[in-house]
């Protein structure tokens, strides 16, 4: 991953990080006609928030914001993408900062156009089952919204409290629910963009059927190149009647992998199945205090829901199912404070790491689920050779693993062998008939990866896609596509004089 | 520039930004800089890597109410008091943070009388509509108010500076409960006159320390209740603070008022519980520092006939100590949430354990009650506040 790095450092040189530029304030003409076309409290050009927004929540340290925006409006999404036009400057939307796979990370001191002030829920419309909201709204908000009407939004990543439905539509996110339900993208039915040109559009339709090509399912999970959201047509699904969480335990990963895969051979569909193992168990259990099982080799979190008599048909026979896998332990959540707890520690677990080492390495990747005991073996081997400490949580049901590899950057090397043996990770995977990205995105973590999933002529015509949106390349250049195959994202980033924003 | 905050502390974020929508600031503007991931990121760029400390920095670190909202959010543990109690300490000490005039105001909260002095001169601007707003000064501000009488020696209530001043009569009617309960009461008075949280606050740790060292001599061997959240919370602190087994073994003496009563509820006289409609609403020293918010729910229970959940899983209301005076637009939006969380459950009163956060709440309306006076109300028939 370095090595991409290292050639946009090449394309557009960066001036030491720290040594003052980067905090000095610039009053460039870019900056006046930014705060002329929104006003003088929507764009910010100091160091400390351009220093800011260079991060993500991925390991990515390379990233130089230029001037940071914060539009209410489309109108003005509108305005600013026109002025960064004028000026020959790239454009990168961002959310809540939540990406792990570097999507949000700005090259080339890039207008950033901040969409946490987007964050109404504009319309609620039952009858038809659709809201329109902006694309800052945070995906649990809306769902809790939908509450007392008796509905949510279906997919519930692990950052659902905190990352909005803009970044749910850019990295086509899924979540715990969606092996039932489905990702974002079956539950958008139509965007509102800004082009890089600066022209809105309209993909999709909240009516039956969809004229001509599905310019929308293009959209959902470009991770910002091809345009910038600015509503989004969200599917309502009805709250279920009832709900069933099993919390079962295993001797091993590996029966915890098997009774995933006989649960779905059997033909039950469950609303969701997350494994984690051990270790992942005590960290998560230590902040949640939810009643883990300390001592199991993995547990396996299960929950069916529907109509009542149903549900429990099949929460027994999950049961049934695990305990010939050889489960230790199955337990019935008994209270909804008790689900909620169960979910409130699988959905902290990323964070709960830090107990343990400063820094982890957050991995994504589907195999099939026949695959994942075998894969999973080969993980915690390739950690081992390169003596680090991995944990495993993982959405069992669609097959997305979610290794954790935990370091400390502090210490000389650690960070290398972390992306060695991530290489490795995503081969064995890749080997295993596995694809590159579950739900975290390309980014720039995985772009190095694409052209062993796809043949040259697929990402060529993935370029044309790109191109036929955004001929300049100025919308978040230099992220998904590999660079040999986007040219003009080399352009895009090296439009900014060498030294201008530091 | 070292801002003395313990590295391997600073070091243990790692970014997620699961704090984010926990935070007040963020929540209201959206703006990375005034989020806790956002903070700790400035605390590191100027600590680790030499970032000067510009004035947007200051910024960042100014705008942070303390609720310490992020702290039970974070999965990885965070210890985001102790970072941002030594950035301000170390800052304040250069003379960035904490002007000379704030200095001063808070000296005046460890001297009683020159206090209700001003507090009786404010009262009396007050009624002639003199005090701007903001100041969320109490409508019915006491001019006098009749002195606390020691009934025995069982427990300390802890009467504190500006809520003694302002609103004795809450602790009146906390001191009528615990009675109540068969214990005698000893008002701390001049005994303890200040706890040091707002000084602890503003960056002055130096003075809470004093101040702790004096309260701890002059408050032996008994528990000591306190009907104040922000003020529980900086004495259960003291151990921490201070890193004596003594100051330890006083910090485990010190109790939320309701955490004590909850236990003891079966002590007090069965009485008809009040016919109100209460929302509960958690101070965030209680909620996320002190974590006994659950016992205000058990202590309340059996006095009224509905208590009632806001929905914002105890964000800040945006009094946070001084914060709402010194930053009121801040303030006032971070409080509009909470209204709009009020709003939805419609109740006769909202319950708040802090003299803070019931002042901030009720300068924009908000029928606000301690649950203390509820309590007092249920059991010894005493007159409920108009609402």
């Amino acid at each position: 991953m370095t090595s991409f790095l290292d050639r946009i450092r090449a394309a557009a040189p960066i001036a030491s990080r720290y040594g003052g530029s980067k905090f000095r304030k610039p009053t460039d003409a870019l900056v006046a006609d930014l705060e002329a076309a929104l006003s003088p409290g929507q764009v910010r050009a100091d160091g400390a928030q351009r220093a800011l927004l260079s991060h993500d929540a991925s390991l990515f340290d390379g990233g130089v914001a230029g001037p940071v925006c914060f539009p209410t409006t489309g109108e003005e999404v509108q305005a600013v993408v026109t002025v960064a036009l004028r000026h020959n400057r790239a454009i990168v939307p961002r959310g809540a900062g939540t990406g792990l796979a570097g999507g949000a990370i700005p090259f080339g001191a890039p207008v950033v156009i901040s969409l946490t002030r987007m964050n109404r829920i504009l319309e609620v419309d039952v009858e038809n089952r659709v809201a329109w909201v902006e694309p800052g709204v945070v995906n649990l908000d809306l769902t809790k919204h939908l509450k007392r009407i008796g509905f949510h939004f279906a997919p519930d990543p692990s950052s659902q409290q905190v990352c909005t439905i803009g970044g749910n539509v850019a990295t086509n996110s899924g979540g715990p629910h969606c092996l039932a339900y489905g990702v974002t993208d079956a539950h958008v039915l139509a965007v509102e963009i800004v082009l890089a040109s600066g022209e809105k559009a309209m993909l999709g339709s909240i009516g039956p059927q969809d004229e001509g090509l599905d310019l929308r399912g293009a959209f959902i999970g470009s991770e910002g190149t091809l345009g910038v959201a600015t509503k989004v047509a969200v599917r309502l699904t009805k709250n279920p009647p009832a709900v069933k969480t099993l919390l079962l335990s295993f001797a091993s990963v590996r029966a915890a992998a098997n009774t995933v895969s006989a649960v779905i051979a059997a033909g039950i569909v469950p609303a969701a199945m997350e494994v984690m193992d051990q270790r992942i168990t005590i960290a998560v259990e230590n902040f949640v205090k939810a009643g883990y099982p300390v001592d199991a080799a993995a547990v396996l979190l299960a929950e069916v829901e529907g109509l009542a008599d149903g549900v429990k048909i099949e929460a027994e026979q999950i049961s049934a199912i695990g305990t010939q896998n050889g489960a230790t332990e199955v337990r019935l959540a008994q209270s909804e404070a008790e689900r909620e707890l169960l979910w409130k520690g699988r959905k902290t677990a990323f964070g709960a790491v830090a107990q343990i080492k400063p820094d982890y390495y957050l991995h994504d990747t589907v195999v099939p689920r026949s695959a994942l005991a075998d894969v999973l073996e080969e993980i915690y081997k390739i950690a081992d050779r390169h003596q680090l400490i991995v944990m495993n949580v993982f959405h069992a049901g669609d097959g997305n693993l979610h290794p954790l590899l935990l370091f400390d950057r502090r210490i000389e090397g650690e960070l290398d062998r972390v992306h060695a043996a991530g290489a490795e990770i995503v081969e064995a995977s890749l080997a295993a008939g596995g694809v590159l990205s579950g739900e975290h995105g390309i980014g720039i973590e995985k772009q190095d990866y694409m052209d062993r999933l796809f043949t040259s002529d697929d990402l060529d015509h993935q370029n044309r896609l790109r191109n036929a949106f955004d001929p300049s390349c100025r919308t978040n250049p230099g992220k998904v596509l590999p660079m040999a195959h986007s040219c003009a994202d080399i352009q895009a980033l090296r439009s900014v004089p060498a030294g201008v924003w530091g | 520039m070292d801002l003395k905050i313990d590295p391997e502390e600073l070091n243990a974020c790692v970014q997620c930004g699961l704090c984010l929508p926990h935070c007040p600031t963020f929540r209201v503007t959206g703006d990375e800089a005034m989020s806790p991931r956002g903070r700790i990121k400035l605390m590191r760029e100027v600590q680790d890597a030499g970032a000067p400390l510009t004035k947007e920095v200051l910024r960042s670190f100014d705008t942070c109410v303390q609720c310490r909202g992020c702290e039970t959010a974070c999965p990885s543990g965070v210890q985001y008091g102790h970072l941002m109690e030594a950035t301000r300490e170390t800052l304040a000490a250069k003379g960035k943070v904490t002007p000379r005039w704030q200095r001063a105001a808070l000296m005046a909260l460890n001297r009683p009388r020159m206090l209700r002095a001003g507090s009786a001169a404010l009262a009396i601007a007050n009624k002639f509509g003199l005090v701007p707003a903001r100041l969320g000064l109490p409508a019915n501000m006491p001019v006098r108010q009749a002195p606390l009488k020691t009934s025995g020696h069982d427990v300390y209530l802890f009467t504190g500076c500006v809520m003694d001043a302002w609103q004795r009569s809450i602790h009146a009617a906390a001191q009528r409960v615990v009675e109540a309960a068969g214990y005698g009461v000893e008002p701390t008075g001049a005994l303890a006159p200040c706890c040091g949280a707002l000084h602890m606050h503003a960056g002055l740790a130096k003075t809470t320390r004093k101040f702790a060292r004096a309260m701890i001599a002059s408050l032996p061997d008994r528990p000591i209740l306190v009907d104040s959240a922000g003020c529980g919370a900086a004495m259960k602190d003291y151990g921490h603070l201070l890193g004596t087994p003594e100051a330890a073994a006083f910090s485990a003496r010190v109790f939320d008022i309701q955490e004590w009563l909850a236990p003891n509820l079966a002590r007090l006289p069965v009485s008809e519980p009040l016919d109100v409609r209460v929302a509960i609403q958690d101070p965030c020293h209680l909620r996320h520092v002190q974590q006994v918010h659950l016992a205000t729910r058990e202590a309340l229970a059996p006095f009224v006939s509905e208590l009632l959940e806001l929905d914002d899983e105890g964000l800040c209301c945006g009094a946070g100590g001084a914060f709402s005076v010194l930053e009121p637009e801040l303030a006032q939006d971070i409080r509009a949430r909470k209204l709009t969380s009020i709003e939805r459950v419609d109740p006769d009163y909202v319950a708040s354990a802090n003299p803070g956060c019931a002042l901030h709440l009720a300068s924009s309306g908000v029928p606000t009650i301690h649950p203390m006076e509820l309590i007092d109300a249920a059991i010894n028939n005493t007159p409920l506040p108009a609402k």
